[in-house]
C-alpha cells in the first residue's frame, strides 16, 4: 500500500503522516484477520482452553487465504486508480 | 508485530526515531485497549445467556476463561503467520 508516485519534494510531515496511516492500516488488517479467522475456525463451545490440531490447521490456512484475498483486492484497487483515502 | 516496524527505523535521525517510536507505542496501547474491549464482548456473547441471577455461574466463568485463553492463543498464532507473510511480501518488493 506504499504510495510510490509521490512528488520528489514530499516533506517530513507528510512522510510521518503516511507512515502513521500505513501502520494503522496494518493494525486494522491484523485485527480483522484475527477476528475473521477466529469466527471461522474456532468452536464456540469452548470445551477446553487449548487450540486443537484441526483449529490450528484451519487458522494457518485461513490466514494464508485471507492474505491472498487482501492481495487480489489491493491489485484491483491499484489498477483502477488511487484507493480513496 | 512491533519488531517488524522497528526494523525499518535504523537509518533515521534520532529525533525521527523517537517520534516513530512514540507513534508505535501509541498505536500499540490503543490496540491493546481495543482488544480488551472486543475480547470481553466476544466472551460475554459466547458464554453468557442466562439472566436468572446477577452473578456469573461456575460454568459461565469457566467458559469465559477458556474463551479468553483460546482467543489469546489464536491471536498469537495469527501474529506468527502474519509476520511470516509480511516478511515474504517485503522480500518480494
Amino acid at each position: 500500500m506504499a504510495a510510490n508516485n509521490t512528488p520528489a519534494g514530499i516533506n517530513k510531515e507528510q512522510a510521518f503522516g503516511m507512515a502513521e496511516t500505513e501502520m494503522e492500516y496494518r493494525v486494522e488488517l491484523f485485527n480483522r484477520l484475527t477476528q475473521t479467522c477466529f469466527n471461522k475456525c474456532v468452536d464456540k463451545r469452548y470445551k477446553e482452553s487449548e487450540l486443537n490440531m484441526g483449529e490450528n490447521t484451519c487458522i494457518d490456512r485461513c490466514v494464508s487465504k485471507y492474505w491472498q484475498v487482501n492481495g487480489i483486492i489491493g491489485q484491483m484497487l491499484n489498477a483502477g486508480g488511487q484507493p480513496p483515502m | 508485530m512491533d519488531k517488524n516496524m522497528l526494523a525499518g527505523l535504523e537509518g533515521l535521525p534520532e529525533e525521527d526515531k523517537i517520534r516513530m517510536s512514540a507513534m508505535i507505542d501509541h498505536l500499540q496501547l490503543r490496540d491493546s485497549l481495543r482488544m480488551y474491549n472486543s475480547l470481553v464482548e466476544r466472551c460475554f456473547n459466547d458464554c453468557v445467556d442466562n439472566f436468572t441471577r446477577k452473578t456469573l455461574q461456575k460454568q459461565e466463568e469457566t467458559c469465559v476463561m477458556r474463551c479468553a485463553e483460546k482467543f489469546l492463543k489464536h491471536s498469537m498464532r495469527v501474529g506468527l503467520r502474519f509476520a511470516e507473510l509480511n516478511s515474504q511480501a517485503a522480500t518480494q518488493d
